[in-house]
């Protein structure tokens, strides 16, 4: 590939630490990130995953561990010689540069062939399909369109790597789901390994091979979105991705997705109950009605119902039975 | 603490500048700005300059206690008129502007002859009555119809004894000879003196000075150019010499005891071929006091006890014939017109200042920048 | 009537007028004097402007202060863009100790600091004695009392002046773009030259712009530091005003000054905006 190297772009993480202060910013991180695969690191804001990608980039030292790429630690390698690729939070596109100047800096500096570069910034923008924009000062663009500048500038010199912080975070909801579209297309087409930070749990579900869900600098949980989402390990894994309930059991705490529940009229039920209780309120959502249930114990659970196949016509204050089947609960390690 | 006191005392010489009329509205502002103090906080009271006094537009410095002791307290005394100051200096152009703009502020000017004669054509200076002031008591040529010379001032040239002990120089062909006598020079920036000095380095009689040769002078000038500094103020020519940048000086003349003293006798001041020069009285056109009280005041002025006075406070040198014997022993070797000087020296002609000094002081400029 | 203004004036105008009015009063009114002193003293015409073909000193003295300014702009503006950038790295704290200090010598009085300039690098000035002392040198080195003095005493006087104006633009800009250059494997003085440097273009001219308009009308520091040899337009104009009483001179160089300035913002807003340079927004 043009420019590139011949690194294969799997990433070792290896009892990673980051100190700021007496601050721990990212405690023990050990991670295996494999090559080509769209590796998402989730969690809310402080949780340090952002603090973790700036490591990789090389923009912070570490305080402890080592980075390895296809092996090799990369620890003591500058941010400008590891030949990560990176699609930065707001961007940061060149204010002074067009569309193409921007795109081309990574083999201008590394003083490629003025015709090899030409070449493949055009295979950029077919990519990003940004080809009439080339010209452009990027304040010219909409966000849409800055942001598809970014991921071409940054993948323009072939990097074996790419890391995005929050790309999509400026920009509006429908417009999300659209360039969340064109950038597993682009993923599947370059198969550069991507490390993806964000907060957005749906975004990390629809997109990625496989999800680290972080809290206070400490991996909870590392597997593809089905395996989080089915088997949740624990309860902040549950909770952040997804909506759970949770069930105190007697060999300890369970999650149960609100999907999971059937909810009938008291009595009315093909099963035994596994639950009784009361409405206490419907949200209708189109596709789907929230009911939550005022069960014994003081407690409440929440139960998703597809629209169109609930059965009943149900109304708060009404009182019902709830079942689920065996599988649909998952037990938790910490509870 | 320091800093608020200097402030303090800057504003109140500005307030009673204002009251004395010395300061314009705009600067007085400015200095209350500074000083972080609202100008309503301050007494402005009757700012104006009144009929019921004099002020004297002056450059300030001992020069306001000496005025004040040696003309101010005995015309008070006879007139009951108090004497002020404006010290921001008395060039021709803030003379013409004053006058010009309606606003005269100020009584006398201590400025130069030639200024009379360059201002008074214009209109721009009241005559002086001379049935009150008296012809006789100034040097015959020192008495002009819009100004008169009170003192003298000068300009001579101290050198370095230790650099030119054993054949010290003597005149300002000495002073002109780097080669004879090498070492760095320092002169009058603004072309007064040096002008004649040179001219006299290049042989011309200390009598024949006049009309200047400009080409002349300033050939000889240009000559000496790269071994030259040019000063534009008296605090500025003294430390030239005191801190050693220069061997040979030229200084106002009346500096030159303060050198000999600040250096210990190491540098020496020159009197011989020294350039006199009228120091005048001269009346703004239209000035607030009236032209009577003025003239009075002038004459006051010519009194030998008052330039005698001016002499030991400010060692500037009686133009009052009838002054001149009566000039101490230890001012002797400093004053212009003792007997040991006063045949030695060179007068300036105010008439060729007054008419040329202008293309004079630009042609000097042009040629040492 | 009344409606009819209404409808092409906007109510704003009406509060500011009185306040233009003034400063157009007090503002334009001595410049306009100048203009015509300058074509009416001693007598009408344009005898003022011709001596710029026939005045060879005029024009030497011109140049002499196009030149110093022009390398005060080019060394305060260094200067300034390395303090700045400095500033702007530096942790909070001494940030503010930077910016204070930076502040402190705009309150020191120009006479003060020429002075001090004597003392330091005078002929018998600290430096000199040093090194003499150390035997460096045998002669003391004329540091001051030429064009070199006036050059020093004018970089100092302006360095903070050019600081200001990088400071601000520097602290706006996103740093993460200059992260994305090294990123994209760019070494830090590629960084630099491509990228922080184009972006902090308009804090460099601004800083120029205020160092050149501010060094031509300087006067006590050429005065003292250039030992009366150097000769600028300021001390020159002053001249004429005070001492020669060449009003009309005096003014043609002030016009000259003025229309040299404006001429030089008009210049340079063909290559930018100059509302940028001047702090207003980049888009």
């Amino acid at each position: 590939m043009v420019g590139g190297n011949n690194a294969q772009g799997s990433l070792q993480l290896k009892k990673l630490q980051k100190k700021f202060g007496s601050f721990v910013a990212v405690d023990d991180v050990d991670l295996e990130i494999q090559q080509g695969e769209f590796l998402t690191l989730l969690g809310p804001s402080g949780s340090g995953k952002t603090t973790l990608l700036m490591m990789i980039a090389g923009f912070l030292d570490i305080t402890s561990g080592d980075i390895e790429l296809d092996g090799l630690s990369i620890a003591n390698v500058p941010a400008e010689k590891r030949n990560f690729g990176m699609v930065f939070q707001g961007y940061a596109l060149f204010p002074h540069m067009t569309v193409r100047e921007n795109i081309s800096y990574a083999l201008d500096v590394r003083k490629r062939p003025k015709a090899e570069i030409s070449a493949r910034v055009d295979e950029m923008l077919d990519l990003v399909q940004l080809h009439e924009f080339g010209e452009r000062k990027p304040g010219q663009l909409s966000g849409g369109q800055q942001q598809r500048v970014a991921l071409a500038r940054a993948l323009c010199f072939a990097p074996p790597v790419l890391l995005l912080d929050e790309p999509l975070g400026a920009l509006d909801k429908k417009l999300r789901v659209e360039v969340q579209e064109q950038l597993k297309d682009i993923h599947r087409r370059v198969g550069t390994t991507f490390v993806y930070v964000t907060h957005d749990q749906e975004e990390a579900l629809s997109m990625s091979d496989r999800i680290v869900i972080m809290q206070d600098g400490a991996i909870e949980q590392v597997g593809t979105p089905q395996e989080l989402y089915e088997k949740p390990e624990t309860k902040f894994a549950a909770s952040f991705l997804g909506k759970s309930n949770f069930l105190n059991l007697k060999d300890g705490l369970h999650a149960l997705r609100p999907e999971k529940i059937d909810i009938h009229p008291a009595g009315q039920g093909d099963v035994t109950a596994r639950a009784t209780g009361t409405i206490r309120s419907i949200t209708y959502f189109g596709s789907v009605q929230k009911f939550m249930v005022s069960v014994e114990g003081d407690e409440e659970l929440e139960v998703d119902v597809d629209s169109w196949r609930n059965r009943y016509p149900l109304k708060e204050g009404q009182a019902v039975d709830l079942t689920w089947e065996d599988r649909a609960t998952v037990k938790l390690r910490n509870g | 603490m320091q800093d608020k006191q200097f402030m303090r005392e800057t504003l109140f010489e500005g307030a009673e500048a204002f009251k004395a009329g010395r300061m314009n509205r705009r600067s007085f502002l400015t200095l209350c700005a500074m000083a972080g103090v609202a100008s309503s906080a301050v007494m402005v009271g009757d700012a104006e300059a009144a009929a019921n006094e004099i002020v004297m537009w002056n450059w300030g410095g001992q020069s306001e206690e000496c005025h004040g002791n040696a003309i101010g307290k005995p015309f008070e005394e006879a007139t009951g008129m108090p004497l002020r100051f404006d010290t921001s200096g008395p060039l021709q152009g803030k003379i013409r502007e004053m006058v010009d703009s309606g606003n005269v502020t100020a009584d006398v000017c201590d400025g130069d002859l030639f200024d009379a004669i360059a201002l008074g054509p214009s209109g721009h200076l009241e005559a002086i009555d001379y049935d009150v002031v008296d012809k006789a008591k100034t040097l015959p040529n020192y008495a002009v119809e819009h100004g008169v010379s009170i003192i003298l001032y000068g300009y001579a040239f101290v050198y370095d004894t230790e650099a030119y002990g054993d054949t010290p120089p003597n005149s300002w062909a000495d002073f002109f000879d780097t080669a004879k006598f090498p070492g760095k020079r320092s002169l009058y920036k603004w072309a007064n003196g040096s002008l004649e000095a040179a001219l006299m380095a290049d042989g011309v009689s200390k009598d024949e000075l006049y009309p200047l040769d400009m080409d002349r002078a300033l050939a000889k000038l240009v000559a000496m150019k790269d071994d030259s500094l040019y000063w534009g103020s008296g605090s500025e020519a003294h430390s030239m010499v005191v801190n050693g940048e220069v061997s040979m000086g030229m200084v106002w003349q009346n500096r030159g005891r303060n050198i000999e003293i600040d250096t210990d006798d190491r540098y020496k001041l020159v009197m011989n071929e020294a350039l006199a020069m009228p120091g005048a009285y001269i009346v703004p056109k239209g000035n607030p006091a009236g032209r009577e009280a003025i003239m009075k005041f002038i004459a006051t002025a010519q009194d030998p006890a008052a330039q005698l006075q001016l002499l030991e406070c400010l060692g500037m040198t009686p133009s009052n014939p009838e002054a001149f014997a009566m000039i101490p022993e230890d001012q002797q070797p400093y004053a212009i017109t003792s007997a040991m000087n006063i045949d030695n020296v060179a007068f300036n002609d105010p008439v060729w200042w007054g008419e040329n000094g202008g293309d004079a002081v630009n042609a000097f400029l042009e040629a040492i920048s | 009537m009344i409606d009819s203004l209404r409808k092409h004036v906007s109510p704003g105008w009406v509060l500011v007028a009185p306040f233009l009015m003034l400063v157009v009063v007090l503002y334009l009114g001595p410049i306009l004097n100048i203009l015509w002193l300058s074509l009416t003293d001693p007598e009408p015409g344009l005898q003022n402007y011709q001596k710029l073909y026939t005045n060879d000193t005029l024009l030497r003295i011109i140049w002499t202060t196009f030149r110093i300014c022009l390398i005060t702009t080019i060394i305060s503006v260094a200067f300034g863009y390395s303090i700045a950038y400095a500033m702007v790295h530096a942790h909070k704290k001494r940030q503010k100790l930077m910016l204070t200090l930076l502040l402190v010598s705009f309150w020191i009085s120009i006479l003060v600091r020429t002075f001090s300039w004597l003392m330091l690098l005078g002929h018998n000035g600290l430096l000199n004695n040093a090194l003499e002392t150390l035997n460096i040198i045998s002669e003391p080195v004329a540091f001051v009392r030429n064009e070199l003095g006036v050059l020093i005493g004018m970089v100092h006087y302006m360095v903070p002046y050019a600081v200001l104006p990088l400071l601000v633009n520097m602290q706006t800009l996103d740093t993460r773009v200059m992260s994305a250059s090294r990123n994209l494997g760019a070494t830090g003085s590629q960084t630099f030259f491509r990228i922080y440097l184009p972006l902090t273009k308009p804090g460099i001219v601004a800083a120029c712009l205020l160092v050149f308009i501010l060094s031509l009308g300087f006067y006590v520091t050429p005065a003292i530091l250039g030992g009366g040899k150097v000769l600028m337009v300021a001390e020159y104009i002053s001249v004429q005003l005070l001492v020669t009483l060449k009003w009309g001179t005096a003014a043609m160089l002030a016009a000259l000054m003025l229309f040299g300035v404006l001429a030089l913002l008009y210049i340079m807003s063909k290559f930018m905006k100059l509302s940028t340079v001047f702090g207003g927004s980049t888009s």
